[in-house]
């Protein structure tokens, strides 16, 4: 079995401003779902932080990076909904998924906890073994 | 087709202003060649938020997907990365076809993770040029040739004032993929 972790970091304040600076972010990065969960709460940008601290942890765990030259769609193609018990649950679409299936990946988690101006979210990805 | 109305040296001046706003960079540290990443320490949000920048001060639209997305979708599956997350060989060959001196490290084999440290300003500069030369020869709206820019960012139609609309980041992309495979039959 191959395991592949990735955990990332957000600043809230920071997140906040290029969110609020910028449109289209919002539907650029965030799926209707996690949209519609996120601003369903008191305070809808420390949910959208961890969110995208979760995206950002899964493209490090796919080994893919960002593209730099573009708004990468990746983050959009990488969902996180809460599951029936409440906990995130994460999904991969497109080409995140694309990836995922090159790697024999067959499992998921993450893992989101925040503090007053930082969200911080793990991802762990488990798949076959390749040669 | 290129109205020069937009420099290159423009571009770059707009991209060090977003570089200095989103990570309070040193403006005389940005150079071509510097990397984003390795150079300046910018991060995905940092990414996102200078190409948002880039976008509203010229009314362009970037890629949203990667070149190598591209690839597997017009070349088919495996064509750009392995089953392991490597890049091919042909997928390296495109890009440095694409990037040439600017991504001088790219070689088969590497990490899908590893290009974007290869990123530097001079490649966005590129990205954002090959953008502006997809300017159309005459405004659709009116028909007149006849594009001005007052600042030196944003075009719009001398004759009926209709902005400028640019071809987006990723049909280009497309287009130039198509162009190339047809010139040297890489897939």
């Amino acid at each position: 079995m191959r395991i592949f972790q990735g955990v990332d970091i957000v600043e809230i304040s920071k997140f906040k401003k290029v969110f609020l600076n910028n449109d289209s972010f919002v539907s650029d990065i965030f799926s209707e779902k996690e949209r519609e969960y996120c601003l369903s709460k008191k305070d809808p940008y420390i949910h959208f932080a961890g969110r995208f601290a979760a995206k950002e942890a899964s493209l490090k765990a796919l080994g893919t990076g960002m593209s730099g030259t573009g708004i990468d769609r990746m983050f959009k193609e990488i969902e996180i909904i809460p599951g029936a018990s409440g906990k995130p649950v994460l999904s991969f679409s497109g080409w995140a998924k694309k990836i995922s299936g090159k790697k024999g990946i067959n499992q998921f988690t993450v893992s989101i906890s925040h503090s007053e101006n930082h969200a911080v979210a793990t991802v762990i990805l488990t798949g076959r073994d390749t040669v | 087709m290129s109205h020069n109305l937009i420099t290159e040296e423009k571009v770059f001046q707009e991209l060090k202003k977003a570089i200095v706003e989103t990570l309070r960079a040193d403006e005389n540290s940005i150079r071509p060649g510097t990397s984003l990443i390795n150079d300046i320490g910018a991060e995905s949000l940092d990414f996102l938020d200078i190409n948002y920048r880039l976008e509203q001060a010229f009314g362009i639209k970037m890629a949203r997907h990667f070149v190598l997305e591209h690839i597997e979708e017009m070349f088919g599956e495996g064509a750009a990365i392995d089953e392991n997350g490597l890049l091919t060989e042909k997928a390296i060959e495109l890009l440095k076809i694409r990037f040439g001196d600017n991504m001088p490290d790219l070689k088969p084999g590497m990490d899908m993770d590893e290009v974007p440290a290869l990123v530097t300003a001079q490649s966005i500069v590129q990205g954002v040029m090959d953008i502006l030369d997809s300017l159309p020869e005459k405004c659709p709206a009116c028909g007149n040739s006849a594009w001005k820019s007052d600042d030196g960012g944003k075009v719009k139609c001398g004759s009926c004032g209709e902005n400028a609309v640019y071809t987006n980041g990723d049909d280009l992309i497309k287009e130039w993929l198509t162009k190339v495979q047809e010139e040297k039959n890489i897939f």
